[in-house]
């Protein structure tokens, strides 16, 4: 009977991998077919208006972003990319990046739980910055970037987004090393163990950039868990799954803006 | 409504249970039971009794879960941010939970026989004295239980519990028992109000919602967080297989996820443990080179007092919580 009921879970397993699989693939070629028939408009205008498709493609597009952006209910301040797939596209997250800015959010995260863009944090805002360039074209000097690098002080910039790259080293040990610190104050006797609540521990865990917590989290791949993602700023962050970050359209992540936009927040109420 | 359903499932849903069985199960459960006030509005019933239905189907999913398997259960019942409702609501709550948890000491038989202990996570100082003494009548008398053990929320939020842990420790160093570079992941996880359990595998959130409401932050991050969009009093059976469903899908990558996180913490540890012994060995030496084989043997007894330290820690800070509740027990408090 064992061997039976393991027979029928295999093959439940199996069929919901297939529907998994069936609905990435309908995705890919939905996608592909739409970026085909782009690219083919795009040829055939300047063709015949004779105009070169950089400077027509470019203006228009960023005009309607900053309208979606302004035509939503309510934007998150912070939007967190957590990215829960093996493997990281940086293209797609720049290209994600890039239109947070556009649409006007002031914070992006991003994040994974192996710490890979941590370590090629570098790499991800060259790849940033060439997005930007090619998706804002020669607007894109009216949008400032700031990159916030663990110890480095920001640049003293009028900003309008700040980009953070974060790792696992930003959640449980960030609290752990905030504990220590407290410990070693009371150690010293320049506190006592009374004095240590919520607010004590989040004003040392806020930096000094006072960073709002993420009202957004787009969470990236199969898995459902925030794998570690910053435990305690998360307290009242909405989270929207999409299904992978490899070829994620404007559409896909403007729709889930409309969702963070529909969502009511009570705080306990 | 009792907190202990009696009933068997219908031959379908056991069928359904065994096939699910064949594949990794979640150990422990986490549910917010989110819901009861929407589905009151949608029946068009008074609000209380939307709490009630939820509380009812709260002792069904406990059944459910049993029958599964699933011996561990972690509930939201109520935040410290629920205070902010309206002093008729909270009050009809307060009510709620007393009659519950007084219900709970007459079935003293029935728990006994299932093994159920039942433990209250959150600050309870918050809340009127009377129900601080029925929670810790339920939580005493059920204490030597070991089969199954549902832990109820109440006045919680995770950020007060990760805060209040932080002043456990900060306690522990102030009593000497411990020095604040002995502070570490696994400790701060030591002296949450979830220490004797181990991290839900599953945490569910009924009606919709996509927001972790301040609940165990700390302990899901790396479990498997599943939102679904029925209302709390409507869950079903199904709903929860539909669950583990998803859960088993994730569990590979999630294991993963869990064992990556696991290395890091060790290495953690194992830096710290050899910055405090390189300190020590420096003030020793006054600063002299040490050969690696002493240097070895250094780390291994520090390491083994670190440990000894923090064991001690450990039993004081559960003497305290015990004494927490006997006190609260005691004949001169009832006075």
């Amino acid at each position: 009977m064992a061997l039976l009921y393991e027979l029928v879970w295999r093959l439940l397993h199996c069929l919901l991998q297939l529907q998994r699989a069936a609905a990435a693939w309908i995705r890919g070629r939905v996608w592909r077919r739409g970026g085909r028939l782009c690219r083919r408009a795009a040829l055939r205008l300047p063709g015949a208006l004779g105009f070169s498709t950089q400077k027509k493609t470019a203006k228009p597009r960023r005009v309607r972003w900053v309208a979606d952006g302004k035509a939503l209910e309510k934007l998150p301040l912070h939007v967190g990319l957590l990215v829960a797939e093996e493997e990281q596209q940086y293209t797609d997250i720049a290209n994600l990046v890039v239109w947070c800015m556009a649409v006007g959010i002031s914070y992006v995260s991003v994040y994974d739980n192996e710490g890979v863009f941590r370590r090629n944090n570098s790499r991800l805002m060259e790849e940033i910055m060439k997005q930007q360039q090619e998706l804002l074209g020669s607007e894109s000097c009216k949008y400032s970037l700031e990159f916030l690098n663990n110890g480095t002080d920001p640049h003293a910039l009028l900003c309008q987004t700040v980009v953070k790259v974060l790792s696992p080293d930003d959640g449980k040990l960030r609290i752990v090393q905030a504990a220590q610190q407290l410990c070693k104050a009371v150690e010293k006797k320049e506190r006592t163990s009374k004095d240590i609540d919520v607010t004590v521990l989040d004003s040392l865990l806020r930096e000094s950039k006072n960073i709002p917590d993420p009202d957004l989290v787009l969470k990236f791949g199969p898995v459902d868990s925030t794998l570690g993602f910053l435990p305690w700023h998360i307290r009242l962050t909405e989270f929207i799954s999409l299904p992978s970050h490899k070829d994620v359209s404007y559409e896909d992540f403007l729709s889930a803006l409309r969702r963070y936009a529909s969502c009511e927040q009570r705080v306990g109420k | 409504m009792s907190w202990i359903r009696e009933g068997e499932l219908s031959l379908l849903e056991r069928l359904t249970a065994n096939v699910l069985k064949a594949g990794p199960m979640p150990k422990h459960v986490a549910f917010i039971m989110d819901g009861n006030r929407r589905y009151a509005q949608k029946r068009h019933v008074e609000r209380q009794e939307g709490h009630t239905q939820g509380f009812d189907k709260l002792a069904e999913t406990l059944r459910w879960c049993l029958n599964l398997g699933i011996h561990e259960v972690t509930v939201y019942a109520f935040s410290i941010e629920n205070f902010k409702r309206s002093k008729e609501e909270v009050g009809g709550l307060m009510e709620l939970a007393k009659e519950k948890f007084l219900r709970l000491l007459d079935e003293q038989e029935n728990l006994e026989k299932h093994g159920v202990c039942i433990r209250v996570l959150g600050d309870l100082t918050l809340l009127p004295e009377d129900l601080q003494r029925h929670i810790a009548k339920a939580v005493v008398s059920t204490r030597a239980h070991n089969k199954c053990f549902l832990n109820v929320c109440f006045a919680y939020t995770s950020r007060h519990e990760i805060a209040n842990a932080v002043k456990e420790m900060a306690w522990g160093v102030e009593q000497g028992l411990i020095k604040s570079s002995d502070v570490s992941e696994a400790l701060l996880n030591e002296c949450l109000y979830t220490s004797s359990s181990p991290n839900p595998d599953l945490l569910i959130r009924t009606s919709g919602e996509v927001r972790l409401s301040d609940f165990l932050l700390w302990q899901t991050s790396h479990s498997c967080i599943v939102f679904q969009s029925i209302l709390w009093p409507e869950y079903s059976f199904w709903n929860l297989c539909e669950a583990i469903l998803q859960y088993q899908q994730n569990h590979h990558a999630i294991q993963k996820a869990r064992e990556v996180h696991r290395e890091g913490q060790a290495v953690q540890q194992l830096e710290s443990d050899h910055s405090c012994v390189a300190e020590l060995l420096q003030h020793r030496g006054n600063g002299k080179p040490v050969d690696p084989q002493c240097r070895q043997t250094a780390l291994q007894s520090y390491a083994a007092s670190r440990e000894e330290r923090v064991q001690r820690f450990i039993g004081a800070l559960q003497q305290k919580r015990d004494t927490f509740f006997d006190h609260l027990l005691s004949p001169t408090a009832v006075a």
